[in-house]
């Protein structure tokens, strides 16, 4: 049957349709195997208050309720469907985890979520990611998401006629804050070498490099061009001294 | 009036009706505001983080005496433990990189009132903007940069102060889980090895508590009242007749939203207390209005990647509301997201016939502004998109045409400096100016290279 009785007014997608029955249970299960997938969902009354204060319910096609109430019943067909594009919607604010009676957090059930989404490279995901590329770039090489640099009065043309006021003379701009948070034009702050190398090997040990490989082959192979480089400048340094 | 600093052997130790002395689970002997306590649970993590202890698994990073703290309530009427003074910053790439008045107002702070702190580069974001936009990290990445950053401040003596707000409501969460979850500690302790950053005899450093910068306002408002009333009323500012609307951020008190400080003071405790009380103590006008509890339309990867669904939020549920309802002056918040928001997202409604112009900043920026910090210099508003000016006005701070032009001439000298190489001028200049550190103070020296120059700074 398309679509269903109530609630998750949405067509099951072509997409999920040709998908293995026996994958998406896979993938399902993978959600809820996460640690944390006990601790976000508890019961549901049906209240809807969730969806009620949900912000991203008032411009989107997504309820966190129905999020819930789909675990609940082990609808994996729905469930499979709403990760392709429907948990993209959630606006990450909680309002839903702090209002829900029985403490369930759908925001961190859509989490866990995108997490599996990624984790195994669903095409949808690849698209919406594309124009959040600039960002894992800068995450994962400087650990630091956003700088100065980033905000191009080109990409931002609804943000006014100020934003270019803003870039001109943006170094020394920074240059002239009189204290030492943010000089620096292509970072937040300067990270210090030694604690990118650090984070690099997080990344590592945790499979995130492994994720953007699957996410973004080509924004993957320019993001550790930059961590080889850094980590042999590092070398270099450790061995001058 | 909120709770006054004390020591910690002074407070009335209840912790879920049995008493332990010198922990750190504390209650005031009666709740302090009606509460509600259907997930109080939250607050036994402190006592599992005191078992974990006894069995050598973590090493609690303590606020002592040092720290002068301050004891606020959260939600559930706990007792928070604030550390006012030896500060290691944790800096928010979304201030520094786009409201870089965020920060240097709390530096501003910090020097105006003496104390010591830490601001170094040995610190990489939380990360977790990208997590909350992207999942492309989890819950394992997410605690192990988490906890390398606490072992920093930790290791430097340094008691960790998060600017950011969903640094904030990250850390809180990943610290609940890490608690609850030995699975979670099994994971990242091997990985902490290989860094280094475990203590000596192999135990994870946890901090007390999670300590966001609005706590500290929060704590410090009646420091800052004093101020005002020394030095920002002196130069004819007046903040009496302001009427400012609060914006509390969604990852500050809805993520693990039992570890926040509510107050008798603020909504007789049924809303969040941090900034509503600092604005209070200053004697500005509170004004409520009916789309408090909103989000801002932020949604990490919407304001950059779907803006149409943020502008849209931001204009119809909170800009409309309070230009409409309230007559706002000024929206005060106190997370990087949201200020950035509503101040960039004004404009644009111009074209569908729905420009509400507001002031938008932090708490911490109103406050220094109200103290008399240099508008441009350490405020930083040139960066705001929305209309401050008329805001500036009604404070009193009439000359800021003047002040305005002093730091558009400032930044034109130092560009012209660095465009003729004359970096010793450029150094010679900067000692002049006030409040000026040169480059961070680090615990080991001089960071000798960055994550993207090999020297940082001036000639990076």
């Amino acid at each position: 049957m398309d679509g269903h009785i109530y609630g998750y007014n949405l067509p099951i997608s072509e997409k999920t349709k040709s998908v293995p029955w026996e994958e998406k249970v896979r993938i399902i299960e993978e959600v809820k195997s996460d640690f944390r997938f006990k601790e976000y969902i508890f019961g549901c009354l049906n209240c809807g208050v969730c969806t009620a204060s949900c912000p991203s319910n008032r411009f989107f096609d997504y309820s966190p309720r129905e999020i819930v109430q789909r675990f609940l019943e082990e609808d994996v067909e729905v469930l499979y469907d709403m990760m392709h594009e429907y948990i993209w919607a959630c606006s990450q604010c909680f309002t839903c985890w702090i209002r829900c009676p029985f403490v369930n957090n759908p925001g961190g059930l859509v989490a866990i979520m995108r997490e599996v989404a990624v984790r195994n490279a669903f095409e949808a995901t690849k698209d919406l990611l594309k124009p959040y590329g600039r960002v894992l770039l800068k995450v994962m090489t400087t650990g630091n998401q956003l700088s100065a640099d980033m905000l191009q009065p080109d990409f931002f043309p609804d943000w006014g006629p100020k934003m270019a006021d803003n870039m001109e003379n943006l170094r020394a701009k920074r240059m002239a804050i009189p204290f030492d948070v943010g000089k620096s034009v292509k970072t937040a702050w300067e990270v210090s070498l030694e604690t990118a190398i650090e984070m690099y090997t997080i990344w590592r040990e945790t499979g995130i490099f492994e994720m953007l490989e699957k996410l973004d082959p080509n924004l993957y192979n320019v993001i550790m061009d930059i961590v080889e480089e850094n980590e042999e400048r590092y070398e270099e340094m450790y061995e001058e001294e | 009036m909120g709770l006054k600093p004390k020591k910690l052997k002074e407070v009335f130790i209840m912790a879920h009706g049995h008493h332990k002395e010198g922990s750190i689970l504390m209650y005031p002997e009666k709740p302090p505001f009606p509460l509600k306590e259907y997930h109080a649970h939250y607050d036994h993590i402190f006592e599992m983080m005191e078992e974990l202890e006894a069995k050598g698994e973590i090493l609690i990073h303590r606020i002592t005496e040092e720290h002068q703290p301050v004891h606020v309530y959260t939600r559930t009427g706990r007792i928070k433990v604030i550390p006012t003074n030896k500060l290691w910053h944790h800096k928010s790439c979304g201030q520094c990189g786009n409201i870089p008045g965020y920060p240097a107002s709390v530096f501003w702070f910090m020097n105006k009132f003496g104390l010591d702190y830490l601001n170094e580069p040995h610190q990489t974001s939380c990360t977790a903007w990208n997590y909350h936009g992207s999942g492309t990290s989890n819950p394992v990445a997410l605690a192990a940069v988490w906890l390398r950053n606490m072992h920093q401040a930790w290791k430097t003596g340094y008691y960790p102060l998060i600017h950011c707000g969903t640094s904030f409501g990250s850390y809180k969460e990943t610290r609940e889980q890490l608690i609850m979850n030995k699975e979670l500690r099994d994971a990242v302790k091997p990985i902490l090895k290989k860094l280094g950053r475990l203590t000596e005899d192999g135990r994870i450093v946890i901090p007390q508590e999670v300590v966001h910068y609005s706590e500290w306002v929060h704590a410090m408002r009646y420091k800052i009242k004093e101020l005002y009333e020394k030095e920002g009323k002196a130069k004819g500012i007046d903040v009496s007749n302001v009427r400012v609307a609060i914006h509390n951020a969604c990852h500050t008190y809805k993520m693990i939203a039992d570890d926040y400080p509510y107050d008798p003071e603020v909504f007789n405790g049924q809303r969040p207390a941090a900034s509503t009380a600092v604005m209070q103590a200053l004697g500005a006008q509170v004004v409520d209005y009916s789309t408090w509890y909103d989000c801002c339309g932020f949604g990490f990867r919407h304001i950059l990647t779907e803006r149409e669904f943020t502008r849209s939020f931001a204009i119809q549920r909170k800009l409309k509301v309070i230009y409409e309802e309230v007559k706002a002056d000024v929206i005060i918040t106190h997370d990087t997201g949201c200020t950035t928001t509503f101040e960039k997202n004004q404009w644009i409604g111009k074209a569908h016939g729905m420009f509400y112009p507001v002031a938008v900043m932090s708490d911490v920026m109103f406050a220094a502004l109200a103290c008399g910090a240099h508008p441009f210099k350490v405020v930083q508003l040139y960066w705001n998109c929305s209309a401050y000016e008329p805001l500036l006005e009604k404070m009193g701070i009439t000359n800021w045409r003047e002040l305005k032009k002093e730091w558009e001439d400032t930044v034109k000298y130092i560009a012209e400096l660095e465009k003729a190489g004359k970096y010793d001028e450029l150094m010679e200049f900067f000692k002049t100016y006030d409040l000026y550190e040169p480059y961070s103070r680090t615990s080991t020296g001089m960071p000798k290279a960055s994550a993207t120059a090999a020297m940082p700074l001036f000639k990076s």
